[in-house]
């Protein structure tokens, strides 16, 4: 084939470009690390690339979230743990003060402590979080959650529980409305609760109470009457009688699938009304309790209704009790779940930035062999090219 | 005696124009498009004698110049191929490094401003965090008109570009014609005008990197071109011009027009080839599809988070603002319409929204619409008034005027719409990221029954924000603000005010559920949430393609047109060096070879130079015998 000369200068230039460019684009993926260095080197693991690194960066941000929603939530744990020792040491006091050897004097200064421990339990429900906000108080976290109304308390807050995005598809709550925590436990034992009637003028104490057949149990408001000092009946409230019977201290009285028992001397005429549990907050407990406590002892009269109010107050107290104990655990729960998104998080995101760096980095010892060899190949065409370019006729002319 | 003068002197004369052609070839051996010459020798017509034919020398017929007119044609054509791929790759690389480049592109921007709305559902009361989430609104809107702004940049560069390849090609079309020109006044020597002739096709060759040409020989030796779909640019020593203009729709868009006999005719669909094809080809198919593309995205962006915080309630007890602002597409009107018709189009379902380009056309009785860039007629339900407007493609277009038949109007649905993306809170206070309302169990309750928060399904309900209390009357009915009796099935929503709850569980007779406004809750992050979740839900195409994935189908859709346009500039630039060098190995000088021929050339000049001393002795040696 006739070669010219222009021809043999230019397919040796051309083909040192070629190998030029080649060397080029190694050298880069090699400085910068990466095999893909724009779209266009691998149109599909680029597009793929960027929805692994979508997928990282929402990882991260959960893991962020994650952090956020477990300070919270470490936060509302300890003032729970806080609230918990205070209704610990009310209950305490009230088991104490229960006691026939405490004076009226004595009482008095249980009845004290009670209403500073009423005042600490106010506070603690009003307190703020880290960043200057109520923890109790829902979403209106702008606002007091529980103040002072008349006679009871006030709930202030909201019912609204906010949620911290962990996961792709998981959501944890970041804490409890106050109105979880403090203000909706049942009075009673959950499902009815007893009370003396005002005018009382015998000794019956109410004792207990518990339910046999909760499919027998008709919510209503009933009255027990004492209609003779050993006979009693119980009417509800369209004033029906629903039973009746004869009783001596110390007697269950049954019905409708509850049963409690009465001690003492109950007057003629004595009532004792069994209704529904409600709701009743806590500090509205400790406050009647901390009331009767406090109430002086004349007689047996006034003794019975004492021990009725510290009684009651118990009771409620313990369930506000297992309200904060149900609470704390779910909190534990959230935290379990937190933990383990997190690990389920990171996991995920390890295989994806694994994947993430099989599809984007540089196989470092495929380039350096390739550089080499480029390199090599570009060195011969260059001594080749002076060599051949240096041959001419002209030289022996 | 005369005539071995006379032969040799044939000689002398044919060795030195030999001698001519080899110093012009060693002369040009760099020249680019030099066809080598090569002095063709003939015997001189013998003179007959008695004795028979006695040669009187030799002479050159011609000189001849080495061209393959196939081999060339092969260089035009893998050359026109060449410039247009090398043309489609170089600009399509440009978008493609602007689109995926973290600082540039959109995933970074968009990735910190859904952790903003993330940072913020955290802590929704939080000013300073607010702050944080207005300014990475603001950076992502930013980086949406960069993007915009940048495109629009390639853009106007393919403008310009499209206006110097046509003023190029206006060049050398004159100067072919010009050649041809003197090529045809040559006709009358008889000999071919090497060099004019290699001078056309260097410019036949630049022609076709600019365009692809086709060409046809004339008897009288002039070349015709011809361009596009047969128009011709070089007849014998006339040219003809393309021109440029403004597009029938948009000014701003430079079109190419061929200005012929019978007026300028619009070229675009039909140039094909070299670097105007391949601007023309690079705008039409990767550039405004990437434009479109680009504004898909910023309005489903902008539309679907705008619709979520507007439904939202804001710091200080408003609903929430429109978020960003997105301007409608735009309608353009053709320069040739007659009419007074106009259309307003707005952008009315975001999933269904392509941003593509439309052309709505009237034949004098009514309208019809088809996407430009499939072609396809796209049905228009509506009659076009402001209370029915037409509707298609998400798009709702209202007509007005008096438009003739024949009337167009262009559409531009998406293209543009990314660099029109503002931010509209300024407020911080005004980012809603709590709901509008919230429901709430009345704690005189006795019954357990429990209530779901409070997610609004209509947000434009008038009495939205009114309180409403849902009391249960018996134990399987309730009542809403003390009216009506309605069957409480547990688990059902209900529907109060614009806003859906769900009670479950079994209420008391006389249990209250509460629905109001939300105000005040600065703690309240459930449309916050909502927000976030806008990051990877579907809004496009009927709600299966996420914000992210149209922009990764819109970087790989360019990184792949960008590897094939790669690809097919490397294949060609093979094709290239093949034919070029198959032209050079046929035409080119081989100075070696030239080299040879001077030696040749050089000597047999030297061999007749000494026949004239023969003769010279031999006539010396007559005269010396008769002058005695």
């Amino acid at each position: 084939m006739r070669v010219s000369t222009q021809g043999s200068y230019l397919s040796g230039l051309t083909a040192m470009q070629r190998l030029q460019a080649a060397l080029d684009q190694t050298q880069r993926q090699i400085s910068s690390g990466r095999r893909i260095l724009k779209p266009s080197d691998d149109p599909i693991a680029a597009s793929r690339s960027l929805e692994l690194r979508e997928s990282i960066g929402r990882l991260s941000q959960f893991d962020r979230n994650a952090g956020i929603a477990t300070n919270r939530l470490a936060q509302e744990e300890s003032a729970l743990t806080s609230v918990n020792d205070v209704l610990q040491r009310v209950r305490e006091l009230a088991l104490q003060a229960n006691n026939a050897t405490q004076s009226n004097e004595s009482r008095g200064q249980i009845a004290v402590e009670l209403r500073q421990l009423l005042d600490n339990l106010v506070q603690l429900a009003n307190q703020k979080d880290g960043s200057g906000r109520y923890m109790f108080a829902g979403n209106l976290d702008e606002v007091v959650p529980v103040t002072r109304s008349g006679s009871g308390f006030q709930y202030n807050g909201d019912q609204g529980q906010r949620l911290i995005q962990i996961g792709q598809s998981r959501q944890v709550a970041d804490g409890d409305p106050g109105s979880d925590v403090f203000f909706r436990v049942r009075n009673g034992n959950g499902l009815f609760s007893l009370a003396p009637a005002a005018g009382n003028t015998g000794s019956g104490i109410l004792n207990g109470g518990s339910v046999v057949d909760p499919t027998a149990w008709v919510p209503d408001q009933y009255t027990v009457t004492f209609t003779a000092p050993d006979t009693y009946e119980v009417r509800d409230s369209s004033a029906a009688l629903v039973s009746s019977g004869a009783w001596q201290s110390g007697d269950n009285i049954r019905f409708n699938g509850i049963e409690f028992g009465i001690q003492g001397a109950p007057g003629v005429g004595d009532a004792f009304s069994v209704g529904p549990s409600v709701y009743q907050d806590v500090f509205t407990t400790v406050e009647r309790l901390a009331a009767a406590v406090a109430s002086t002892v004349t007689d047996d009269n006034s003794r019975a209704s004492m021990s009725n109010g510290i009684n009651a107050g118990l009771v409620n107290i313990d369930q506000a009790i297992g309200n904060i104990l149900d609470i704390r655990t779910q909190v534990g729960s959230r935290l379990a779940v937190i933990e383990k998104q997190v690990d389920t998080n990171s996991a995920f995101s390890l295989t994806l930035e694994e994947t993430l760096a099989g599809i984007e980095d540089l196989d470092y010892a495929e380039a350096l062999s390739r550089l080499s060899l480029q390199a090599t190949t570009l060195e011969a065409a260059q001594q080749s090219f002076v060599r051949t370019q240096q041959l001419s006729l002209f030289n022996f002319l | 005696m005369a005539d071995i003068l006379n032969t040799s002197l044939s000689g002398m004369r044919a060795f030195q124009r030999a001698l001519e052609v080899t110093s012009h070839n060693i002369a040009n051996a760099n020249t680019p498009g030099y066809s080598r010459q090569v002095a063709e020798f003939t015997t001189r017509e013998g003179q007959g004698t008695g004795n028979g034919f006695v040669g009187t020398g030799t002479q050159i017929a011609t000189v001849k110049r080495i061209y393959d007119a196939i081999l060339g044609e092969q260089l035009q054509n893998s050359t026109t191929g060449l410039a247009r791929f090398e043309t489609l790759a170089g600009l399509s690389g440009r978008v493609d490094s602007l689109l995926a480049d973290p600082n540039t592109g959109l995933n970074d921007g968009l990735q910190s401003f859904f952790n903003a709305v993330q940072d913020l559902a955290n802590d929704p009361a939080s000013v300073p965090t607010r702050q944080a989430l207005l300014g990475e609104a603001e950076g992502l809107a930013g980086r949406f008109r960069a993007l915009d702004a940048r495109l629009g940049e390639v853009d106007a560069e393919v403008n310009d570009r499209i206006r110097l390849a046509v003023d190029d090609i206006n060049r050398l079309a004159e100067a072919i014609a010009d050649v041809n020109d003197k090529i045809t006044l040559t006709a009358g020597i008889g000999q071919p005008p090497n060099d004019l002739l290699d001078e056309r096709d260097r410019l036949v060759l630049a022609l076709s990197e600019q365009v692809s040409v086709s060409t046809v020989m004339q008897d009288d030796g002039a070349m015709n071109v011809f361009i596009g779909s047969g128009q011709s640019l070089v007849v014998g020593a006339n040219a003809r011009t393309l021109g440029t203009a403004g597009g029938e729709f948009d000014p701003t868009r430079t079109v190419v027009n061929y200005v012929g006999t019978a007026g300028t005719t619009p070229l675009d669909t039909s140039l094909t080839g070299g670097t105007l094809g391949g601007l023309l080809d690079f705008r039409a198919n990767l550039l405004d599809p990437a434009r479109q593309s680009l504004g898909q995205t910023a309005l489903a962006f902008a539309s679907s988070f705008n619709e979520q915080h507007m439904s939202g309630m804001d710091l200080r007890g408003n609903l929430g603002a429109e978020f960003f602002s997105v301007s409608d597409p735009l309608s353009l009107y053709s320069a040739s319409n007659t009419g007074t018709g106009l259309a307003d189009v707005t952008i009315s379902d975001t999933s269904a929204f392509t941003g593509a380009d439309y052309m709505l056309s009237f034949d004098g009785a009514a309208y019809s619409l088809t996407r430009s860039d499939s072609g396809q007629a796209v049905a228009l339900t509506g009659s076009g008034t402001p209370a029915d407007p037409f509707v298609a493609d998400g798009l709702s277009i209202e007509v007005s005027g008096a438009p003739v038949a024949g009337d167009r109007v262009m559409i531009r649905s998406g293209s543009g719409l990314a660099g029109s993306i503002q931010t509209l809170i300024a407020d911080p206070q005004n980012v809603a990221m709590a709901a509008p309302t919230r429901s709430s169990v009345s704690l005189a309750n006795t019954g357990n029954a429990s209530i779901t928060p409070a997610r609004v399904i209509d947000s434009s309900d008038p009495n939205l924000l009114d309180p409403a209390v849902i009391e249960f009357t018996g134990p399987a009915t309730y009542s809403i603000n003390g009216a009506g009796a309605f069957a409480y099935v547990e688990g059902s929503p209900i529907v109060v005010n614009g806003s859906e709850v769900t009670i479950s569980g079994g209420p008391g007779v006389g249990d209250q559920f509460t629905v109001e406004a939300n105000f005040g809750a600065g703690g309240d992050n459930s449309n916050g949430l909502i927000l976030a979740g806008i990051q990877g839900i579907g809004v496009l195409e009927g709600g299966s393609i996420s914000i992210n994935e149209n922009y990764g189908r819109l970087v790989s859709g360019v990184g792949s047109a960008t590897r094939q346009a790669q690809s097919n500039a490397a294949a060609q630039g093979v094709l290239v060096t093949n034919a070029q060098d198959e032209v050079l190995a046929t035409s080119a000088v081989n100075l070696d070879e030239e080299a040879a021929k001077l030696v040749r050339f050089q000597q047999a000049y030297q061999a007749v130079a000494q026949v004239v001393s023969v003769a010279s002795t031999l006539f010396d040696s007559l005269l010396n015998a008769t002058r005695r």
